[in-house]
This record gives structure tokens, sequence and C-alpha cells, in this order.
């Protein structure tokens, strides 16, 4: 289980760049589906990647799923030479992944996100029309699942008032 | 806990869906539209605390459901 407020509030007080997209933004946005991790598209700039390396540390990133002898080294150079990584820390869950399924990099994901306030701390979280073209991309049966809901949510708060 | 302030044509569009709406589609594909009248009332951050205390009673279910007595094999 990810602990939201330990992660979130080291992310934001170590000035890392990131935007808090898929199941906690759907949350966000009204979404009653209950996620089991926090996914984050991550900005790839060199700064960016030692303060990321450097935020997560303390919770021992590990590569999730893959054997236990699978050598992994957890700093920026590991960063820099992959993309996508799905993490498991002793704080739960984390999936960082450097370009979204039908959005983009860091630099096109970011415009548009709303600044919220979680846990005492600003976050940057992927707005939900976004959200909905991230989903539609992706295209697996999980993301598919989720599409009527925030289909409805934007349908419900986003049409002009009579 | 304090509640937002809900738009009450948000509320009308969910509780009686227009014909043809995305939110009438939810709601055919099973989607309990009260309860997004219900997150929707929350703050976000009040919506992502409640997340979280979720994620806790079900990782407690699971372990519970790991100890009990003729459990299946956990999940590889």
């Amino acid at each position: 289980m990810i602990d939201l407020a330990i992660i979130l509030r080291r992310l934001v007080e170590e000035g890392v760049a990131f935007v808090i997209i898929g199941g906690v933004a759907a949350t966000v946005h009204g979404s009653s589906y209950v996620t089991d991790d926090l996914d984050l598209c991550y900005a790839r700039d060199s700064t960016n990647l030692a303060r990321l390396a450097s935020s997560l540390a303390p919770f021992i990133p590990r590569l999730r799923g893959a054997p236990a002898d699978l050598p992994f080294i957890w700093d920026a150079k590991t960063l820099r030479h992959g993309l996508n990584f799905t993490l498991e820390t002793d704080r739960g869950n984390v999936d960082l992944l450097g370009e979204v399924a039908g959005l983009g990099t860091y630099e096109q994901v970011q415009p548009g996100a709303l600044q919220i306030k979680l846990f005492g701390v600003t976050c940057a979280v992927l707005s939900l029309d976004k959200l909905i073209a991230a989903k539609r991309a992706a295209g697996r049966p999980k993301d598919l699942l989720v599409l009527p809901e925030l289909e409805a949510l934007w349908e419900a708060t986003h049409q002009p008032s009579k | 806990m304090r509640q937002n302030t809900l738009d009450p044509e948000v509320e009308q569009r969910l509780r009686e869906p227009p014909p043809g709406s995305a939110i009438e589609a939810a709601r055919t594909f099973g989607i309990d539209l009260t309860l997004l009248i219900e997150r929707l009332r929350l703050t976000p951050d009040e919506r992502v605390r409640r997340l979280q205390q979720a994620m806790i009673t079900v990782a407690q279910i699971r372990g519970a459901a790991h100890r009990a007595p003729g459990r299946h094999p956990p999940d590889q």
C-alpha cells in the first residue's frame, strides 16, 4: 500500500518536477475507484533526475516484480538510461513515467495541470480531459474500465450552466 | 468534515442524467452516480485522504485473508 502523504511531501519538499496521473489523479477529480499505487510523470532534465533519485532513495526503490538477484542501482544514471519505471518502495508502489501514452513527455503533460493542495503540499495533477485522453490512448482493459466514470465526471462538471 | 460546495446543476445532472449523455451511459455501465455526488462534495484533498483510508482497509482485509486457515496461496 502506498503512503501518499509521505511520498508526495518528500517529492515536493525536494523540488521534484512531476505531475500526478493515473488513479490518484482520477480520485482528485471525483472518481470512486480505489487504486493501489501512485503514478507520476516526471521531468527528465539532469537536475530533476538527481532530485528524484535522492528524494526516493530513503524508501529503497527496486523494480517491482523483478527477480531478487537482478542488479538494480537506484540513481540518476539509471533514471537517465530508462524511461518508465514500475517501482516497489518501502512506502508502496510508485510508477514513474517519462512519457505518457497519448500525451507525451512531462513538458507536454504539465501545461494545464491543476495545482492542488494534498496532504499540506501543492502538487500538479493531470487535468480531467488529459486523463481521459491518456486512458483512451493506453487502451488496456483496466484503462477502458474507468473511462465511463471519468467521462461522466467530465460531462457533469464541464457543461455550461443553463 | 468540511463539505465542498457542489454546484446544484452538477448534482442535478448526476441525479437525472440527460438521455443519451455520457452520464447516462456511465449509469448503464454500472457506475453508482450517488458515489460521484458524494465524492464531488468533498475537497480534492479530502477525496485523496479517503482513498488513502480505503487503501489501508483493503490492505488489512488482504492481510486477514492471508492469515486465515485454509486460505488460497498468495498471488505470484
